[in-house]
């Protein structure tokens, strides 16, 4: 009975650690000198085009490894973010310690800002998911087929599903082309992945455009669209709490967007940035974003897979990077005429 | 009698003020070198990014080599001139709405006695204390063609009638119905302060009270009725919210949601976007012309040194139809909307597959409010918030009142050109402006940028027109006899502004503090680029809620920012009128 209590004790303990407390000399997060002198720093400023709520929850699990290290943060919308990181950085005045962006092209025009920097599971990393060693994929996210299951009684299944004529008449909405660089993987894969001639297909169909992904989950989950392409993690976090939608992984590719996320060289808590980035980057922290948030993974070996996704059948589909910059202008101008978006 | 009649009023432009040499140059210099800082500099920066493709602080001034190409390219393009012709469209049916309804309810409640007035002039103030964003929300909840809370409810009645609030002319409705009470405070005050002896006058020489109305009360009050409407065009052509709600849907562009567009796109477009505001510019300079245009050559002195009470009209048994139209419209733009807010914000999900639905109590809880108060941003934003309106309030009134007085009491030179850079901001749009005011402040000596008081400074100068206007419908109300007769008694300037301006402007200067209070709060595009992890505002949080796509939450913020907003007003309410009392008892 006593070495019982004991035991549980020492697993109580165990687990207290865990949860609370600084991992001591877990190659995992960094050697035990970056987490002290992270303590020391006591916070860090972050900076994202990522949804507020969704990064509010990556602090707090950060915060339950990390008690010690306050994060600020301050999020903008992408293009707002770029320009605010270029005006205060020329000004001497950029308050980031890390900065997250979902779009690659842009961080690495400023890859000159930002400080040398490797995550201790840096091998982990599928490399083309890297457009700069300096930039790291923090975040993942991918895109699925979401549909409002109180409204469509025969669900679709693939990408080519959604040119189907049953569907036509504004059941379908989008996030249109130009709204950033998620928006432009998606419709990138559409063409290279699924034919020339998606597109016009599925413009005749008549869609609904919506200027973001909110919006357009907003809309499917309240019934003015049925069906949409959206990415997994914007509707996740709604069927968690119940809300009427469901998601498939489609079989013919899934594009995932890899964040590029760094730290710059002005950072005034160095040592707390590198650690809260291990963290997000390591199995754990990538973990927790893909159960927790419905985040995908730039991985090779994914430490979790989210609902319904089929590792056996489920392909990720990355752009090839240099095709991701150089077909950008002249294909979404192409996009915007066949489905009529006025730019 | 009409209003050019009223120009036969004495114009004692013969009696000189008391001013000392140094002190007006002095005095001009000063206003001149604020609004230097707070317009001219930020616009230039805006000049400077509309006419290039660089960033002035990114790339130095060096970097600039003006292109009017790029400004004519933007000119040419079909779809500015489409989205130029929807907001013309969109914000000119919403004032003419907004003048009807504003003019409509100042005269029940100040020149009738249909009952419950005051209750009718508090209520038909709410919607100005509702961000444009929620009510966009709020109206698209009620009335998308598919899935409308009205059109559920018609369904169910068995009615085949469907509203479509995402169409042009529900953009006019809400456009006009939210700005009303722009024309309302505007001409309210201006009917309360108004003679009524040119009316009793009207009516003895034989006109009806219909009559008198038209060709009396109205032309009276005109600089009122115009101030009303300038502003609330102007104000309209800056709004996001509402035509990204209701708007966007059906794919109608104005141009503020074309410049959001530009600006949020990836990479973003400043620079055009900096050129489509220029657009705006010149329309709203157009405006202000021809506003000065029509009042100039005439006096709209209506409050002279005599003493009087507003007439109030016996409407007999009419007074129960307008008490019945001002419910009406108090249920539209008050109760309706705030039953869809309230809906929104408890229940968990607004998916309704019938209005049966609506009445399921399992479907509601405080699973958002919960959420937001969760948020450790919640408590920081709306602190912040009201430092920042408070600070707005009391620095951008007091910069107002000078201006206002400069340019409406006095006949110093260069009071034309501090009119002209008092009234410029209003024309440029929230989302550049903000860039604008990054652009220009961020490199100033003293830390400025990353405090509190950037943002209000940038509200100050961004709603500079606004309360100036507000106060000069006040000025101009005030005939000189008053001034003058200080004069004679032996008072200076600023005893004269002391003793008889300012308490008689009280009303005027309240209610534009208040009006700067409020829009402060309100404010969203400046505060995006100026607003850092410390000082977070509740307008910014509100836009992260929407952007997140999670209309539940962002209603019950919105309802958590409404009720602080409604409580602070009541008590400035409350304040102003017992120091009004008490200052009556005194005199």
């Amino acid at each position: 009975m006593k070495r019982r209590t004991i035991i549980t004790g020492a697993a109580g303990l165990a687990a207290a650690s865990f949860a609370g407390l600084p991992a001591r000399a877990d190659d995992a997060f960094g050697p035990k000198e970056l987490i002290d002198a992270a303590d020391k720093e006591g916070g860090l400023t972050y900076y994202t085009a990522n949804f507020a709520e969704t990064e509010q929850e990556v602090i707090k699990a950060f915060n339950k490894r990390f008690p010690k290290i306050k994060v600020a943060m301050v999020r903008a919308p992408g293009g707002q973010l770029i320009t605010r990181i270029k005006t205060e950085a020329a000004a001497g005045k950029l308050a980031a310690d890390v900065i997250n962006h979902s779009d690659r092209g842009l961080m690495l025009e400023l890859a000159d800002l930002f400080q040398d920097y490797t995550p201790p599971n840096a091998a982990d990393y599928r490399p083309d998911a890297l457009v700069s060693p300096k930039l790291w994929p923090g975040v993942t996210l991918g895109w699925a087929i979401a549909y409002n299951t109180q409204l469509v009684k025969n669900a679709p299944k693939t990408w080519m599903d959604l040119l189907k004529p049953e569907y036509k008449d504004k059941q379908i909405g989008q996030v249109v082309g130009p709204s950033g660089g998620t928006t432009w993987t998606r419709i990138m894969f559409e063409r290279q992945v699924l034919g020339e001639d998606y597109w016009k297909k599925q413009a005749a169909l008549g869609i609904a455009l919506y200027p973001s992904g909110a919006p357009t989950s907003d809309a499917l989950v309240r019934g003015e669209i049925s069906i949409a392409p959206l990415l997994y993690n914007i509707i996740y976090t709604k069927i968690v709490e119940g809300a009427p939608a469901e998601t498939v992984f489609a079989p013919e590719g899934v594009p995932i967007i890899p964040y590029a996320d760094g730290i710059p060289k002005t950072s005034k808590s160095p040592n707390a940035a590198k650690l809260f980035m291990n963290w997000r980057l390591s199995k754990e922290g990538q973990a927790f974003q893909i159960e927790k948030l419905g985040n995908i993974t730039s991985m090779k070996e994914p430490p979790a897979f989210p609902k319904g996704w089929d590792p056996k059948a489920v392909k990720v589909w990355v752009p090839k990077f240099d095709e991701f910059e150089k077909l950008r202008a002249a294909w979404l101008e192409d996009w915007n005429k066949t489905y009529g978006y006025r730019q | 009698m009409t209003a050019t009649n009223a120009a036969a009023l004495p114009v004692a432009d013969s009696v000189e003020r008391p001013t000392r040499g140094w002190a007006t140059p002095l005095w001009v210099g000063a206003l001149l070198i604020i609004l230097a800082f707070l317009v001219i500099y930020p616009l230039a920066m805006l000049f400077f990014g509309a006419l290039s493709d660089s960033n002035p602080v990114v790339d130095g001034f060096g970097a600039f080599r003006p292109s009017i190409a790029r400004f004519l390219e933007v000119l040419g393009n079909e779809n500015v001139h489409l989205a130029f012709f929807n907001a013309l469209l969109a914000c000119g049916g919403g004032t003419a709405l907004a003048v009807l309804i504003g003019l409509f309810f100042s005269w029940i409640v100040v020149r009738t006695d249909t009952p419950g007035r005051r209750f009718i002039a508090g209520a038909s103030m709410v919607p100005l204390f509702v961000p444009p964003l929620v009510a966009g929300v709020a109206w698209s909840i009620l009335g998308s063609p598919k899935t409308g809370l009205l059109n559920i409810a018609l369904k169910w009645l068995g009615i085949d009638f469907r509203f479509d609030f995402y169409s042009m002319s529900g953009l006019i409705l809400v456009f006009g119905i939210y700005y009303a009470p722009y024309v309302y405070m505007f001409t309210s005050s201006a009917l309360r302060n108004m003679d009524p002896s040119l009316e009793e006058a009207s009516e003895v020489a034989g006109a009806s009270a219909f009559t008198t109305l038209f060709t009396v009360t109205f032309p009276l009050i005109a600089p009122a009725i115009l101030a009303g409407m300038l502003l609330s065009f102007v104000v309209m052509l800056g709004i996001y919210g509402v035509p990204a709600a209701l708007g966007a849907p059906a794919n109608i562009n104005v141009l503020t949601t074309y410049i959001f567009k530009l600006t949020a796109w990836s990479p973003p477009l400043y620079n055009t976007a900096a050129a489509v505001a220029i657009l705006l510019m010149v329309v709203t300079a157009i405006m202000v012309w021809a506003q000065q245009k029509v009042l100039s050559g005439k006096s709209f002195a209506t409050v002279a040194g005599k003493a009087f009470r507003p007439r109030s009209l016996n409407l007999g048994s009419w007074r129960w139809f307008t008490f019945a139209l001002a419910l009406v419209y108090l249920f539209i733009v008050v109760v309706l909307p705030t039953i869809a807010l309230v809906i929104a914000a408890f229940r968990k999900f607004l998916f309704f597959k019938d209005f049966d639905a609506v009445f399921d109590t399992k479907a509601y809880s405080l699973v958002h409010f919960n959420a937001v108060f969760d948020n450790p941003l919640t408590m920081l934003s709306i602190w912040n918030t009201l430092k920042v309106g408070v600070i707005t309030a009391l620095v951008g009134g007091a910069l107002a009142f000078a201006i206002g007085y400069t340019v409406n009491r006095t006949h110093v030179p260069g009071r034309k050109l501090i009119d002209l850079l008092a009234t410029v901001p209003v024309a440029i749009p929230g989302l550049v402006v903000g860039v604008a005011y990054l652009w220009a402040w961020i490199g100033l000596p003293g830390g400025l940028y990353g405090t509190i008081w950037i943002l209000a400074l940038a509200f100050v100068a961004r709603f500079m027109p606004d309360t100036v206007k507000a106060l000069s419908t006040s000025f101009l109300q005030i005939h000189r006899e008053l001034e003058e007769a200080a004069w004679i008694c032996g008072r200076g300037l600023l005893g004269t502004i002391g003793t008889i301006v300012l308490p008689l402007a009280r009303p005027g200067v309240v209610a534009s503090m208040t009006l700067l209070f409020v829009l402060a709060i309100r404010e969203l595009g400046s505060s995006l680029f100026l607003y850092t992890s410390d000082t977070t505002v509740m307008a910014v949080l509100l836009l992260d809620y929407y952007e997140g796509g999670n209309t539940g939450k962002t209603a019950a913020f919105s309802l958590v920012q409404t009720v602080i907003l409604a409580v602070l007003l009541g008590l400035t309410n409350w304040l102003s009128r017992g120091s009004a009392q008490g200052s009556a008892r005194v005199g």
